[in-house]
């Protein structure tokens, strides 16, 4: 790959010492990035199956025996609807629960008229159309709703979207960053280096072989903020995503990558040092075929 | 074997340096170039060993016109021109043998392969005890030395020195013309940028003296003794 190499170039610590560390920071805000959008995805994904498998039947009356009556008839036709695995009323103290964040611990005789609930589980496989399952409720039960939480999770798909766009873009401008930041050290580089650079020249040798010397002393930059771009961000991934875990599921889907998206990380440092290797190359060419 | 015509050298913007510059060097021959300092020797020296293009005029070099040379084409035609530059300009991180190996490592060759040959001429010009030295701990004779070396490792066709013996005691600038002379004899073209007199009238070789940008030939090629 590499043909013949020829290190003329003094090592300088001092002037380039800068460029790991700061394509380390870009690779981390790289990785955080794009786990975050990863993540926002599977969480949607997840979210949205459990949500299509499941849906809700209000029935909302004031005068209790009515409400029960049309309970009972909502009941008898979700029971009766091809693909509704079962369908269960809400004892009146889990509705209680449901709703006590809002309302606070009060006594279920205050004669506060509490809607009746009842979950439809649905088997999954059978289309149900929903509009005309809505309709038939309304015929027995014209105080039955049926929420099947389509227009919310609209919003929510619509929100994770416009999340993950701006992640890409963070993800674009980041690597464009540092590209731009490797243009710049590789130009000062060769400002630094001018003399070597003509000797060499002069001694016959060819552009390819300045090259390779600055390649592999860029390849060398890459690798190493790399890795310790990719160590810090998976270090941070793992401490929010068993912080998260301990807070108890559903609040964050689980920011720690599954292990496809992990391989999937563990293959950026190698990807900033191609992308810190190739933009050197393509610096130094460039500036070597205006010399003489 | 190089042919200059009308060339004409200027540095950015600035006055012509070189005026009218026209000579050849035939393959195999010996020339001096003597001059005021600022007379334009360096510059003249610079178009030789192909740093810069001349401003105007012909230059053809081992039957290729300089001006319609390709880039690429250009290392192969360095590697047959050794050079000894005025400032010497060794690499500082890199030791004695390390600076003469490089035209050899440039062309190709395998560190091992050129360890005797780069010993046996470092030994030649009196360095086998600083070899592995860093020229920062050289003094400026022995980097001189250092500099002659490595223009001569390649057994170059065409050898161009400036000021090679101004850091040296007469016997070694003796020792090291010498050196020349022998390069001369078994075919390299050379010439050798001097303010030495003494130097000029040891050697019986044409002289080209630059005088404020102008070339004149001042002691004619001697074709009585040496076949040049
Ligand atoms: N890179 C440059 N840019 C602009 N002017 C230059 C440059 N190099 C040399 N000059 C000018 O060109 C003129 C000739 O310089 P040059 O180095 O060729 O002289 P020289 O004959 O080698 O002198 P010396 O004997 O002192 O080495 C000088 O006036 C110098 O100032
Ligand atoms: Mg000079």
């Amino acid at each position: 790959m590499w043909g013949r190499t020829l290190q003329f170039l003094p090592n300088s610590k001092d002037r380039e010492g800068l460029l790991p560390w700061v394509i380390g920071v870009m690779l981390f805000l790289c990785a955080l990035s794009v786990a975050s959008a990863v993540a926002i995805g599977t969480g949607v994904e997840r979210w949205s199956r459990d949500l299509a498998s499941n849906v809700t039947v209000q029935v909302i009356v004031a005068d209790a025996d009515e409400r029960s009556r049309q309970t009972d008839a909502a009941l008898t036709l979700l029971r009766a609807t091809p693909g509704v695995e079962h369908a269960t009323l809400l004892a009146s103290a889990d509705v209680m629960a449901l709703v006590s964040p809002w309302l606070g611990d009060m006594p279920i005789d205050a004669g506060l008229p509490l809607p009746n609930l009842i979950d439809v589980a649905l088997d999954g496989s059978t289309q149900i159309n929903m509009q005309a399952l809505d309709e038939r409720l309304k015929a027995t039960a014209p105080a039955a709703r049926l929420d099947d939480h389509q227009a919310w999770l609209a919003q929510i798909l619509e929100l994770a979207t416009v999340l993950q766009l701006v992640l890409t873009a963070v993800v674009a401008m980041v690597i464009l960053s540092t590209v731009a930041i490797v243009i710049f050290g590789c130009r000062a580089g060769l400002a630094t280096h001018a003399e070597p650079i003509a000797i060499m020249h002069l001694m016959g040798a060819e552009d390819s072989v300045i090259c390779r010397a600055f390649d592999l002393r860029y390849l060398a930059h890459g690798i190493k903020g790399g890795i310790f771009g990719i160590g810090f961000a998976v270090i941070t991934l793992w401490t929010v995503s068993s912080m998260a875990s301990d807070l108890g599921e559903g609040l964050v889907s689980s920011l720690a990558p599954e292990s496809s998206v992990s391989l999937w990380l563990l293959s950026l440092p190698l990807f900033a040092a191609i992308l810190t290797m190739s933009t050197a190359r393509l610096t130094v060419r460039s500036a070597l075929r205006d010399m003489m | 074997m190089i042919t200059f015509e009308n060339v004409g050298m200027r540095y950015g913007m600035g006055t012509e340096i070189l005026q009218d510059v026209s000579f050849s060097l035939e393959k195999g021959s010996f020339h001096f170039l003597t001059g005021p300092s600022g007379a334009g020797k360096t510059t003249l020296l610079k178009l030789l060993y192909l740093a810069h293009r001349p401003s105007r005029g012909l230059v053809n070099f081992f039957g290729k016109d300089l001006a319609t040379l390709h880039r690429s084409e250009l290392p192969r035609m360095r590697r047959r021109i050794g050079v000894v530059f005025q400032d010497f300009r060794l690499f500082d991180h890199l030791t004695a043998f390390e600076n003469v190996a490089l035209p050899l490592r440039i062309k190709g060759a395998k560190k091992i392969q050129v360890a005797d040959h780069v010993e046996e001429l470092l030994s030649w010009v009196g360095l086998e005890d600083r070899m592995h030295a860093k020229p920062a701990t050289l003094s400026g004779g022995e980097k001189q030395r250092v500099a002659i070396a490595r223009a001569v490792i390649n057994k170059p066709d065409l050898l161009v020195a400036d000021e090679p013996t101004g850091n040296v005691d007469p016997e070694m600038s003796r020792r090291l013309m010498h050196l020349f002379v022998e390069l001369n004899k078994i075919g390299t073209t050379t010439v050798v940028a001097t303010h030495d007199a003494e130097l000029v009238n040891a050697i019986n070789a044409p002289v080209l003296s630059l005088d404020k940008g102008k070339l004149s030939l001042t002691r004619a090629p001697d074709h009585s003794d040496e076949g040049q």
